[in-house]
């Protein structure tokens, strides 16, 4: 667990996470993440999850659903994975027929050793994934190290013991020659972070060299809700960011 | 004894028959029944020669792994007689039968019996030794005098053969009154010693097949036993019985089957099956636990449980592995399989899957899900030069009502699930022909299916999709689209 330290030192310095990446805070491994969309968004979603964690190294990932509850009938594309740099074949998919069976399976996986991340999705209420449900995830990630994600389709926000709650949408991509979509553009809005500032919204583009998502270029924080600087740096009395706080 | 069969069957094909192979270049002959014998032909002969001769002749393809399982089941079979079988290469058995002919009726009778039983047109010897039987069985005429066997019975290659027949040695017979020192210098050590094995001056063993045990380990009690615990505890002391005995084999078990019968007579059943092969009882045993868990109705002890039986009918090899240097990550590796086996239990195997890619042209084709303990870890095939693929496929794909500026262009706007969509950036088409090579009627026109044309296409929303036109214009009467994927 961090400490109230500010959100970019919270970000593992590992080699998956250089400062160049993105400037919002990366998915700490060893927490339960809960992620917030639509059901059109859902592909998104799932980039961001799958690409802002420590599932972008290598490890077994096992992705768990209950397709019974999906109203849009999908399936992962090899080929899609591919291109956002994850090897299928890391890949179990785990189907279920109720969610207490899936919170139940992605509890067992997150307490094996080996599983790098638990991806589960959920749609609609998900009545059975409460604040006991939720803690006993993070106890189970927090003994093994394991990444917790919990993908919320066309879900309200419900208080659990997850570390950050996102919300994420689809944004307008910058178009390639003849009027091509552009690589994967994303919204990414904090909703809340234990132990740090919560409330940020990042706009986020697809760097296809670099194989991760970039901060949007030429593009500061989105407008919207404020962006609150680190209390830290504040009371470290540098005149710079007292100015730009006032202002 | 030897029994040497060939392939063909008893007598009752009126035409003569005759298997094929292809041997370099041609089709050559690779087995012949009695009646293209017969009509003069022989294996070895190529197939424009054996048409030339006998026109009537059937030919079959030579399927060699088919003629060797079915020499397999000989083998088995003929464990009827006696322990001592043993496969003489290529197509014989060798069965020792000594001390076991009187069981049968003397060795014709025993003989008669066995050829009843192997069903095929057989040719049969007695012998001193093996390679004694052997030779009369495949070089011998009706005597069972080995002098009189000729010296193709030696097996030399042809050169060895040629120069024997010129030293006008005809028999083994001939071959044995020269001194053998002679014959080794002239014809090769391997004459001396196949000479000497034939007529018994030197050992010819064999090597029978032995059957292999199954592994298996029961506990009957003097009193049933009603409490699950208690009968978990039986099976825990079979399973590490089972695990000593496939220990010393080098095997570990893929499949373990438990039988619990009832003192009413009542049987009872358990059965799992692992990714791996395992003989860790902690580990079948947790398996063996959850699968009782998923049982409709649990085990019902009755008025108790007589016996338990344990069997492994399925093995695979499984050596003990040394603790590698980084125990961690083979651990992580061993927590994974055993995590997909109990998943798989607890869900069925078919709910616990892996992506695995497949050699097909369509989209959805080019990727299948298979069981995770059936697959198997390849690196995924990409393709440099191709427009990207969506992160998720809609199965099936979503049909969606467009507007489209030019019949052949990209959609201006389309309705999915009540919504109307405007198109703001689009790019395509990217053209997917229908896989006619897979199509009865596929090459002949419109026998091939539809072809899609695919469009990656951005709303006003900023959402990516992956949509196709189904058919070409001025080929179908009526165009749908469908959406077929999204993209991050």
């Amino acid at each position: 667990m961090t400490a109230n330290g500010p959100i970019s030192s919270a970000r593992p310095a590992g080699r998956h996470a250089p400062e160049a990446q993105a400037s919002c805070p990366a998915l700490e491994q060893g927490h339960l993440h809960e992620i917030h969309s639509q059901a059109e968004d859902r592909a998104a979603a799932l980039a961001f999850a799958l690409t802002q964690g420590p599932l972008a190294g290598a490890g077994a990932i096992f992705a768990l659903r209950t397709p019974r509850r999906q109203r849009l009938p999908t399936l992962f594309s090899g080929d899609g994975l591919a291109l956002l740099g994850i090897q299928p074949g890391r890949l179990t998919i785990v189907e279920t027929r109720t969610e207490v069976d899936m919170l139940r399976a992605g509890l067992e996986a997150a307490r094996c050793p080996g599983v790098v991340a638990v991806l589960m999705e959920s749609e609609g209420r998900f009545v059975d994934y409460d604040l006991t449900a939720s803690r006993r995830l993070v106890l189970a990630a927090e003994a093994s190290g394991a990444c917790i994600l919990l993908l919320r389709g066309d879900a309200e926000p419900r208080s659990s013991g997850a570390q950050t709650r996102w919300t994420i949408k689809s944004a307008p991509s910058v178009a390639l020659e003849a009027d091509a979509p552009g690589w994967p553009a994303i919204e990414a809005e904090l909703l809340r972070c234990r132990g740090g500032l919560a409330g940020g919204r990042w706009r986020l583009t697809w760097d296809n060299e670099g194989g991760c998502f970039r901060d949007a270029d030429g593009q500061a924080p989105l407008p919207g809700a404020v962006v609150p600087f680190s209390r830290l740096r504040t009371d470290a009395g540098d005149d710079g960011d007292e100015q730009r706080q006032v202002a | 004894m030897g029994t040497s069969s060939d392939r063909s069957l008893d007598g009752v094909a009126p035409e003569p028959l005759a298997l094929v192979a292809r041997v370099g270049s041609a089709l050559r002959l690779a087995a012949v029944d009695r009646q293209a014998v017969e009509q003069g032909l022989a294996a070895g002969m190529t197939l424009a020669d054996a048409r030339a001769r006998c026109p009537t002749l059937v030919t079959r393809p030579a399927d060699p792994v088919a003629d060797a399982q079915a020499l397999d089941h000989l083998l088995e079979a003929m464990r009827h007689f006696t322990p001592m079988v043993a496969l003489d290469a290529p197509n014989g058995l060798i069965l020792d039968i000594s001390g076991c002919s009187h069981l049968f009726g003397g060795p014709k009778a025993l003989a008669q019996q066995a050829r009843a039983i192997a069903g095929y047109a057989s040719r049969h010897a007695f012998g001193p030794n093996a390679m004694a039987a052997r030779a009369l069985a495949r070089h011998g005429g009706s005597g069972g005098d080995v002098a009189a066997l000729p010296v193709a019975a030696l097996e030399l290659d042809d050169g060895g053969l040629a120069a024997l027949r010129r030293a006008g040695l005809r028999s083994i017979g001939d071959l044995a009154q020269r001194p053998m020192g002679m014959i080794a210098a002239r014809f090769g050590e391997q004459a001396v010693t196949r000479l000497r094995q034939i007529l018994g001056e030197a050992p010819s063993p064999i090597a029978p097949r032995r059957p292999s045990a199954p592994i298996r380990a029961e506990a009957r009690f003097p009193e049933p036993i009603a409490r699950t615990e208690d009968v978990m505890d039986v099976i825990e002391d079979l399973l590490d019985q089972a695990a000593r005995q496939m220990e010393a084999r080098k095997l570990g078990g893929r499949r373990f089957v438990i039988r619990l019968l009832r003192s009413d007579g009542a049987r009872q059943g358990l059965a799992i099956e692992t990714g791996q092969p395992v003989r860790d009882p902690a580990a079948v045993l947790r398996l063996l636990r959850e699968r009782i868990d998923t049982m409709a109705d649990p085990l019902d002890p009755g008025f108790g449980f007589d016996a338990v039986l344990l069997a492994v009918p399925r093995v695979e090899p499984l050596a003990e592995r040394q603790q590698a240097m980084d125990g961690e990550a083979q651990a992580a590796e061993e927590g994974i399989v055993a995590l997909v086996d109990r998943l798989g239990i607890r869900l069925g195997p078919d709910n616990v899957r892996r992506l695995q890619p497949c050699d097909r042209h369509l989209p959805e084709g080019a990727q299948r899900l298979l069981p995770a303990t059936q697959s198997r870890q390849q690196l995924w095939p990409t393709e440099e030069d191709r427009p990207p693929r969506p992160l998720l496929l809609f199965d099936p794909p979503q049909p969606v009502a467009v507007i489209a500026g030019v019949p052949d262009g990209p959609p201006q706007r389309f309705r999915w699930r009540d919504r109307l969509h405007e198109v703001r950036l689009a790019e395509g088409p990217e053209r997917i022909a229908a896989e006619w090579w897979r199509r009865r009627a596929g090459h002949q026109p419109g026998g091939a299916g539809k072809t899609r044309d695919y469009y990656r296409i951005e709303d006003s929303d900023g959402r990516r999709y992956w949509m196709f036109r189904h058919g070409l214009f001025g080929e179908e009467t009526e165009i749908r689209w469908y959406l077929h994927g999204l993209f991050a």
